[in-house]
């Protein structure tokens, strides 16, 4: 009667030990989706930055470009017009011509340039190609620029699905300990088989966590 | 009646240890998704944010579009009246017997006709089939131009419209799970005083707890289906 006793005793002790590892498994993986959710909120952040910065230096460069494009209008308007007013035969209207293109249009050339002076920066039909110059002058500040917010919401992503993987891999552990607890009733029977049960279900679960965490430090590239 | 049955202490533990642990089950599968509804909110919550930053973006480059092109329009209207003026005075000095005034003015009225040819060149209001007028008298199609003109900035609102709206009800269903762990950690407080309480009370707190659960069950639910 004392050995089957003592059988009993040393499965109980087994289990309590295994249920005491699974908590602590459970812990870590609850701590490692919820640091995974952190850096996820981490990474959105940043991109957010990034996106903010962004947009702010293509907002410059637009009302730039526009601002350009307003003085090439006014240069070209007013270069038309002396064209004609060069060809007049009135000496008066002569000089003033003379005068204006003396004095006033090397300022407004000035303003207008590249936009109303470079050939490349009108379109076919004639209009002013202010996406183009918007370009070139983005071109010019590639520190911003060149900022990719969706970059990181895209390593965001990967965070995210990785933490819901892994939420799994908590839940199958957190069943095993459910099948733990149950072989510790020591009138359930057969109580080897239910522990045997949890032990599975741990270590499915715990494989599972493993495979998702390695598999996904590869798909970031390396990255924790 | 049974009166060895109610001295048993050990009477319905076996249920509450059952009970208590499918409630660990319960809370696990229950974390999962309050996880999953907030990893879904934060993303709408992203996306919306993006959004709004898209916007100001779309709403500072239309605004210096149109400020260009109606400036643009409005210096060709602006050259085209003063070369029709100038043409008109000239007229009136010819009649005037004036022909000094009459080739000034219409010298000075050939000058405006250059200025605003040039300006209806870089006019996409008088260029672009899309919004150019029909006719000399008539004028550029405004409704279709600022239409075409605030398109991608009215498409950007909906989308972040759309995640604000999406963000909303995801963080609203992450908040009722949050909820809901909190009805189940009562269960699993009803539990532990049923497992300390005597038999009779044990089953009371028992089925306090079940009921707790039960609400908790359905609740989460009816926040799966709808």
């Amino acid at each position: 009667m004392e050995k089957p006793q003592g059988k009993e005793d040393r499965l109980s002790v087994w289990v309590a030990v295994l249920i005491a590892l699974v908590s602590l498994t459970t812990a870590m993986t609850a701590w490692r989706t919820a640091a995974l959710g952190s850096k996820a909120g981490d990474l959105i952040y940043q991109g957010l930055l990034d996106a903010v910065k962004k947009q702010a230096s293509a907002n410059e460069d637009w009302r730039r470009a526009y601002q350009e494009a307003g003085y090439a209008r006014d240069y070209l308007v007013t270069l038309n017009g002396l064209l004609v007013q060069e060809k007049s035969t009135d000496p008066a209207s002569q000089e003033q011509a003379v005068q204006l293109r003396t004095y006033l249009l090397p300022g407004m050339k000035s303003l207008a340039t590249p936009l109303g002076t470079d050939p490349s920066y009108f379109t076919p039909g004639g209009l002013l190609n202010v996406q183009k110059r918007f370009q070139d002058l983005e071109n010019q500040s590639p520190d911003l620029s060149s900022l990719d917010p969706q970059a990181s919401f895209s390593q965001a992503d990967k965070y995210y699905v990785e933490q819901h993987w892994l939420v799994v891999g908590t839940i199958l552990i957190a069943v095993s300990l459910f099948w733990l607890g149950l072989s510790q009733l020591e009138h359930l029977r057969p109580r080897v088989l239910i522990l045997v049960l949890g032990v599975i279900v741990y270590g499915i679960g715990l494989v599972w966590s493993l495979a998702v965490e390695v598999i996904f430090f590869f798909l970031r590239g390396g990255v924790l | 009646m049974n009166t060895s049955g109610n001295s048993n202490p050990e009477r319905g533990k076996t249920l509450v240890l059952l009970l208590t642990l499918l409630n660990m089950v319960l809370v696990a599968a229950i974390s999962a998704l309050q996880v999953d509804a907030t990893v879904r909110a934060n993303q709408a919550n992203r996306d919306s944010q993006y959004y709004a930053i898209q916007v100001t973006g779309s709403l500072v480059q239309t605004g210096a579009q149109s400020d260009f092109d109606l400036n643009t329009y409005s210096k060709w209207l602006t050259d085209t009246q003063q070369a029709l003026v100038a043409d008109y005075s000239a007229l009136q000095r010819h009649s005037a017997n004036d022909q000094q005034g009459y080739e000034q003015l219409t010298f000075e009225s050939l000058i405006y006709q250059a200025q605003a040819g040039q300006a209806k060149t870089l006019s996409i209001l008088l260029t672009d089939p899309a919004y150019a007028p029909a006719s000399d008298q008539a004028s550029p199609d405004m409704s279709a131009y600022l239409s075409d003109l605030n398109a991608t900035c009215l498409a950007l609102v909906q989308k972040q419209n759309n995640a604000s709206d999406a963000y909303h009800r995801w963080s609203n269903k992450s908040d009722s799970f949050v909820a809901l762990l909190t009805v189940l950690a009562v269960a699993f407080f009803l539990l532990g005083v049923a497992q300390m309480s005597r038999p009779n009370v044990r089953l009371l707190f028992s089925a306090f707890a079940i009921g707790v659960m039960g609400i908790g069950i359905l609740w989460a639910l009816i926040q799966l289906i709808f």
